[in-house]
């Protein structure tokens, strides 16, 4: 099932039920299998088109406004799901502790961005929020999306802005080891972590179907 | 205690590698997967691309910042394996990061070859042999690579080291969390991390005594294989 949706169209009425259950499928063969599951997310409208021209002002603002869509989802992701109140132990821990960071990383960007930070899309979790076992794997696919897209990023910014990624970037890391240990999966499974380039990162974003309009 | 140093007990990694192989199948293939898993980057660091200038003096620096701290973990938990005593959960943590720290190493001296720090001789004082001090170690190694990678990432000039160097530094950040989770901490304690500049690292290295002899010099000696 797929479905492409324009920016600023409504949300379509009884698409929640239906596209949960592939969302869920996608987040649990991607982590299986880390490749593309064709899944019913909406295609998010107006990504930033990041370049590869040599780094500026301009061009750190673009990648700043990527890197705050993925921090607004990951911030409502964990928000969502500790509201829900499904998670305890362990994981609720988890969920409460990452939640206060990813708030802090929007709260950060939004500050460096001032006037041209990007505003927070409208976001759906479906069940991924509602049972500790989705949670899991969805917080894996997350924030192992979320550290592949910084460290993509790195030789695109300017050298002051990088040194600020980087103090965000390290933290995304113990959350994917984090999580991966609570899950009990290995928590740093190869020697080097893999960039992705923002058009990968967009397509995985994509296929969760978590942003509504962006 | 023993005082034995890494140098004198596995001068060319043999020592190592049979233990690898007696380990069976599984942990081979499990260790070559540790390996390969991260081989692209890792070789990006071992060959700038062609096209580029000489590597950067302040880079040859940095790089061999990072193969001291590289030579440090790998050292440590290479001794822990091979001494054996590391029990329980803790048994899977030397055989697994000492691939991947031992990975990190090659790729740096092969980046700089010539140029390329020799290693220090170690004494970790036990700490290798004793299942709570070889995690509290591995917590505050791990949490200092993070650190120190960190302080140098936007330092970097060459465009493929710095995708490799930050390519290491998040795998440092994961191994820094997993040691905490196994320590009962918590692994990710606040929404920044910060970097921690040289003088800083080096403070808290030698305030360790884990090394036990400094590299006499940078080696200018001809290869002794020149092909």
């Amino acid at each position: 099932m797929r479905r492409q949706r324009a920016k600023g169209e409504e949300q379509l009425d009884g698409r929640a039920d239906a596209t949960a259950s592939s969302r869920e499928q996608f987040l649990a063969r991607a982590i299986v299998a880390g490749g593309a599951v064709a899944a019913g997310g909406l295609l998010v409208a107006g990504w930033p088109r990041l370049g590869t021209a040599a780094p500026s002002a301009a061009q750190d603002a673009k990648i700043l406004n990527f890197a705050l869509l993925l921090e607004y989802i990951e911030a409502g992701f964990y928000s969502d799901a500790v509201a829900k109140g499904k998670l305890s132990g362990d994981l609720l821990d988890f969920a409460t502790t990452v939640r206060d960071h990813e708030r802090a990383h929007v709260a950060f960007l939004k500050g460096a961005l001032g006037n041209s930070a990007r505003r927070k899309p409208k976001l759906d979790f479906g069940q991924t929020t509602s049972d500790p076992k989705t949670f899991t794997s969805a917080a894996i696919s997350l924030e192992e999306t979320v550290v592949a897209a910084y460290n993509g990023q790195a030789g695109n910014l300017t050298k002051p802005t990088l040194a600020q990624a980087a103090r965000i970037v390290s933290v995304e890391a113990r959350h994917a080891a984090w999580i991966r240990a609570l899950a009990g999966k290995d928590p740093a499974p190869n020697a080097t972590d893999k960039p992705d380039t923002a058009s990968q990162v967009q397509a995985d974003i994509n296929r969760t179907g978590f942003v509504q309009s962006g | 205690m023993m005082s034995l140093t890494l140098e004198q007990l596995d001068r060319d990694g043999a020592i190592r590698e049979a233990v690898e192989k007696a380990s069976g199948d599984t942990r081979a293939a499990f260790l070559g997967k540790a390996v390969v898993g991260g081989a692209a980057l890792l070789g990006a660091l071992a060959a700038p691309g062609s096209g580029e200038a000489a590597t950067a003096k302040s880079d040859v620096a940095i790089l061999n910042y990072a193969l001291t701290l590289e030579y440090l973990q790998a050292s440590f938990y290479t001794e822990a394996e091979r001494l054996g005593a590391i029990k329980g959960k803790l048994a899977p943590i030397p055989p697994q990061l000492g691939a991947v720290e031992r990975a990190h190493v090659q790729a740096i001296k092969a980046a700089l070859g010539r140029a390329a720090v020799k290693r220090p001789a170690f004494d970790f004082h036990g700490v290798t042999e004793n299942n709570s001090k070889f995690l509290k170690t591995a917590v505050a190694f791990e949490d200092l690579g993070t650190a120190a990678y960190k302080a140098q990432a936007a330092r970097i000039k060459s465009p493929a080291l710095l995708a490799a160097a930050i390519s290491i530094h998040s795998v440092e950040a994961r191994h820094a969390a997993w040691m905490r989770f196994l320590a009962g901490a918590v692994p990710a304690a606040s929404a920044f991390d910060e970097g921690k500049p040289i003088s800083q690292v080096r403070a808290i290295v030698a305030s360790t005594h884990f090394v036990a002899a400094r590299p006499k010099s940078r080696s200018r000696k001809k290869p002794k294989f020149t092909g």
